[in-house]
């Protein structure tokens, strides 16, 4: 069960460090809207357009990896915890 | 027939002699206009932008001085990246968006004119007002006339001139009681506006 738990914390800290790759790896807050930058052909003016959209940002991934530590130190005090058997 | 076309041709004169100064409207149906703007912050720089924009200028090629105007900025419609944020930026706490729906910046006076074709560069004053607190300041704007070009963005294909208006100044969000002297750790006082807004003056 401890072991368990530690093998699942290590994949849940490899896949939240996977996303935040995957997505951009940002390195600024989360983001919940992806902006595109636009010129008018006209008038010249540049603009943005938002789509709703996610970029995980550092606190994405500070709770992720810090979710993960949890896990893992629970599941090392479980190990503890565990009667010996001689 | 000679005469007639006399006088069309006098009233034409006439009427280019005398052009009345032409009223542009800062209501963009094409979402093009915005204002952004930009605050220091420990982590990354907070950029935003809002869209809602509105008002009126009327100008008078001949005499640029003499323009007047208002420009409106909805509250609501400033928005940044992060859904937390924006609720935050529009609460009670910041720039309480229920209480005061409107940014404002109405021109008081247009000095130190550079005319150069169709494009200018002047110094505006104005009563801008944000957060409930009117302030008079002045700054610097690059305008540019697009005569005839209305026709190209709109889908009724309308006659009329286009104006674009480009501004960049920095207010200090203390100056507008929005938390002065709190949370500068976290976002700074100085706020950096940047203005890019098109106004249509369609032909009657």
């Amino acid at each position: 069960m401890a072991k368990m738990l530690q093998i699942f914390a290590v994949l849940c800290a490899l896949a939240v460090l996977g996303i935040w790759f995957a997505l951009g790896a940002h390195m600024g807050w989360s983001r919940n809207q992806i902006e595109t930058k636009k010129v008018d052909p006209i008038t010249e003016i540049a603009f943005s357009e938002f789509e709703d959209g996610f970029v995980p940002g550092i606190d994405f991934l500070g709770a992720g990896l810090i979710g993960s530590g949890v896990l893992f130190a629970a599941g090392f005090f479980l190990s503890k915890l565990k009667p010996k058997t001689s | 027939m000679k005469l007639t076309h006399t006088l069309v041709l006098t009233a034409a004169l006439v009427t280019a002699a005398h052009a009345a100064p032409l009223t542009f409207d800062f209501k963009d149906p094409k979402g093009v206009n915005n204002v952004i703007f930009k605050l220091d912050a420990p982590l990354e720089s907070i950029n935003g932008q809002a869209n809602g924009v509105s008002g009126t200028v009327t100008i008078d090629p001949e005499k640029p001085d003499a323009t007047t105007g208002k420009i409106v900025v909805t509250t609501d419609s400033l928005t940044v990246p992060n859904a937390m944020m924006k609720e935050h930026m529009l609460g009670d706490q910041w720039l309480n968006a229920k209480a005061n729906p409107e940014i404002t910046f109405e021109i008081k006076k247009v000095g130190e004119i550079e005319k150069k074709g169709d494009k200018g560069e002047a110094k505006v004053t104005g009563l801008f007002t944000l957060n409930g607190v009117s302030k008079e300041i002045t700054v610097e704007a690059k305008v540019t006339h697009l005569p005839g070009r209305l026709a190209e963005r709109s889908p009724q294909k309308t006659p009329g001139d286009l104006l674009v208006i480009r501004a960049e100044f920095v207010i200090k969000r203390s100056d507008y009681n929005i938390q002065p002297g709190k949370n500068l750790d976290k976002v700074s006082d100085e706020i950096e506006i940047e203005l890019a807004i098109a106004g249509a003056a369609p032909k009657a």
